[in-house]
């Protein structure tokens, strides 16, 4: 594989819609590249994004050197402390199988570590086998199935009347 | 019962980590804590705070049987969904066995969905053990829906020492 970058730019939108479609819900972004630009480049970010980078010569059908990407955040374990959050890795499907999946999911390990971080969590669809595999061979473990914990959320209408006292 | 909710400071920390060892003890996971109060002060009240707290406070004469005026928490964070923005993350939210049923809970929760509508959070994300009943009703009656049974959503974790294999190998 020939020498690939990584590096730390601007969450690119496109990226996003890619990965959107592959979890089929696309129709489910709201958020626009400017949004992604001011939350990730103020003086406090919301997010970190890094980017793989393909020499020229080896960009894309389409004629794109940036071929794969991950966000993350860090969080906080109320057990263990400092946590860094994966909240998206994606590479472009002609690029797969060589490793750069793993190489940016090693960065963001490195990056959070660093940071002080003693554990990386993320979600995985049920459905998606490749991607469970893949992560359990990087010796993830899914708390979900072996301790039950349960992904909630709370949002729209329902945040509004939370927010208002109502029941 | 008389309280009042108000912003976590440096002071608070024994009791924020008191509560969490009691919440972790009701998960029956008390020796997963390995946090310590340093770790809390650091964390929480630098320049880049990794989370916020709430917390409840009673008068002195209604303080806990074990002389606590510090008597429910919540510790929170905002994290980022590329789809539709800044998120609420419930990390953990707790009211003292002695304490619950007088509203506190609600109060503690209104504050934070308050919190979240302002700051421009979209949604407010949490986990819940499955086998934890009353907390399940307790937050499906205020709207939330379980993301990993309806879209089945999976939570993943790697630890410090899979994360340094993980490094070493590239």
């Amino acid at each position: 594989m020939s020498p690939l970058v990584i590096r730390r730019r601007a969450a690119d939108a496109r990226r996003e819609t890619e990965l959107a479609e592959y979890e089929k819900v696309s129709d489910q972004i709201k958020i626009t590249q400017r949004d992604l630009e001011q939350d990730g480049f103020s003086k406090n970010p919301f997010f970190h994004g890094i980017i793989a980078e393909v020499p020229e010569h080896l960009k894309s059908k389409d004629g794109h050197p940036k071929i794969g990407y991950s966000l993350y955040f860090c969080t906080y374990s109320s057990w263990k402390g400092r946590a860094v959050y994966m909240e998206d890795l994606y590479v472009r499907p002609e690029f797969r199988g060589k490793g750069i999946g793993k190489a940016l999911m090693a960065k963001v390990a490195q990056l959070g570590l660093a940071a002080g971080c003693t554990q990386l969590n993320f979600t995985v669809l049920d459905w998606n086998k490749s991607s469970l595999d893949f992560y359990l061979k990087q010796g993830c473990w899914d708390v979900t199935s072996d301790l039950g914990y349960h992904c909630m959320r709370c949002e729209g209408d329902a945040l509004q009347h939370l927010a208002q006292g109502d029941l | 019962a008389k309280f009042i909710l108000r912003k976590a400071e440096p002071k608070d920390v024994s009791d924020i980590l008191r509560l969490i060892k009691e919440l972790a003890k009701y998960e029956e996971m008390e020796n997963q804590v390995i946090l310590t109060e340093e770790d809390l002060l650091e964390d929480g009240f630098g320049d880049h705070p990794f989370y916020h707290c709430i917390v409840a406070d009673v008068p002195e004469e209604h303080q806990s049987a074990d002389a606590h005026v510090i008597i429910g928490f919540a510790m929170y964070y905002f994290t980022y969904d590329p789809w539709i923005g800044k998120l609420l993350y419930l990390e953990d939210f707790y009211v003292m066995k002695e304490y619950r049923g007088f509203g506190i809970g609600s109060e503690i929760l209104k504050k934070l969905s308050h919190t979240a509508v302002r700051t421009r959070c979209s949604s407010m994300h949490f986990i819940v053990a499955e086998w934890n009943k009353p907390s399940i009703e307790f937050y499906k009656r205020r709207g939330a829906s379980d993301l990993s049974l309806e879209e089945g959503w999976r939570l993943f974790k790697i630890d410090k020492h899979n994360l340094m294999k993980m490094t070493d190998e590239e």
